[in-house]
């Protein structure tokens, strides 16, 4: 049986890399490259022999013509970010074997357990995947199996089929055959607007960030699942939706508490923020 | 006010963000690269135009539409964000769903 062994949530705000090399950084830039140094420690620390990274695609490769709630790809390699965000933000490339053993027995196991993933063979990374990558695993050592959520393209699943999803996730990952240790990396973001009217350099909905860290930091998933419905969300901002992918991993800590979160509010883009359980240590168990 | 078909406005936008042969073609000669899309007349004077306000206020979606413009735009970039922002607001949050 396969054991989880670490739970990270960070956001993949794609302007982060760039300005944490900024020649004068903000300060609370400068303590979210620390924080991120502190989670690249503790996936270290867990051992994992494999990564899956649960995050969103921008429209980049997904469409309407062809759109999956849950995609688990299970391509050899797997790389990103896309040629329009290396252009635009200046990211750098990630590149990961991916692990097709445990990506098929996902797929599998999720089709007994109620989860019937879209998979694919051929599968690019955007931002959502290599930003987190770059923080928590930038030797790009590990195989990954990278599983694709719909947070762009309405109608998107309900919080509480997020939270579901994650508590299956554990079950499946449970499911997997031998001694695998498996870390989950997971990114989103708190309230942030892009294209709409109220898009900033800032949070724009800084209680909507507070109240949901909050929740999160008690573990409080079935307030997070109320909460965080698709109407608050938009109210937040118009792409907070990526924030469902954190409701995904309450459901995979399984209700407990996460050993350490954090939030802060930079001048110049969206609020910096990570959850971290650390499973094996005597964290959720 | 126009009507768009939202799903392939939001085709046609994103090939031009995603596709630098589509994107010269567009900055070339947008009339003509248009044409061979399965776009109204007024879709097509929209994205021409670069014509943010008519494209968000029928529901181009958002994050696609603010890729486009970015990638797109020859005006004072200084200026943009916030003539976006201000000329979008009065039309808040439009169905966006296709």
């Amino acid at each position: 049986m396969a054991k989880l062994v670490e739970i990270i949530g960070i956001t993949h705000n794609p302007f982060l890399p760039r300005l944490i090399k900024a020649p004068n950084p903000d300060p609370v830039v400068v303590k979210t490259a620390q924080d991120y140094e502190g989670m690249r420690q503790r996936m270290a620390k867990a051992r994992p022999d494999v990564l899956i990274v649960v995050a969103s695609d921008h429209l980049n490769q997904w469409f309407m013509d062809n759109m999956p709630a849950f995609l688990v790809g299970k391509a050899p390699y797997t790389e990103g970010p896309v040629p329009s965000e290396i252009r635009a933000f200046g990211l750098a490339p990630y590149r990961a074997k991916v692990d097709t053993d445990v990506a098929k027995g996902i797929i599998v196991e999720g089709s007994r357990l109620g989860v019937d993933f879209a998979f694919s063979d051929e599968c690019t990374m955007d931002h959502a995947f290599t930003v987190p990558l770059g923080f928590v695993r930038p030797e790009m050592d590990l195989p990954i199996v990278p599983i694709w959520t719909n947070v762009l393209a309405e109608p998107l699943p309900t919080s509480r089929r997020f939270y579901t999803v994650g508590q299956k996730l554990r079950e499946m990952i449970e499911a997997l055959p031998g001694g695998t240790r498996v870390g989950v990396l997971s990114s989103g973001h708190l309230a942030v607007e892009v294209g709409g009217p109220k898009s900033s350099n800032y949070s724009s909905d800084t209680e909507f960030d507070r109240r949901m860290m909050e929740l999160i930091s008690a573990g409080d998933g079935e307030a997070v699942v109320k909460e965080a419905t698709y109407e608050r969300l938009i109210k937040a901002g118009n792409v907070t939706p990526g924030f469902l992918n954190y409701v995904l991993l309450m459901g995979l800590a399984g209700g407990a508490k996460p050993d350490a979160t954090g939030l802060d509010f930079p001048k110049i883009t969206a609020a910096m923020h990570y959850m971290v359980w650390d499973v094996d240590a005597g964290g959720a168990q | 006010m126009i009507k768009i078909n939202r799903y392939q406005v939001n085709k046609v936008l994103r090939e031009i963000n995603q596709n630098p042969e589509s994107f010269k073609a567009y900055k070339e000669n947008a009339a003509a690269f248009l044409a061979k899309k399965n776009l109204s007349s007024e879709e097509r004077e929209a994205i021409a135009k670069v014509d943010f306000v008519s494209l968000y206020a029928a529901g181009a979606h958002p994050f696609i539409l603010n890729a486009f413009v970015n990638r797109v735009w020859e005006g004072d970039r200084q200026k943009l964000d916030t003539e976006f922002r201000s000329k979008i607001a009065p039309f808040g949050y439009p169905d966006f769903s296709t």
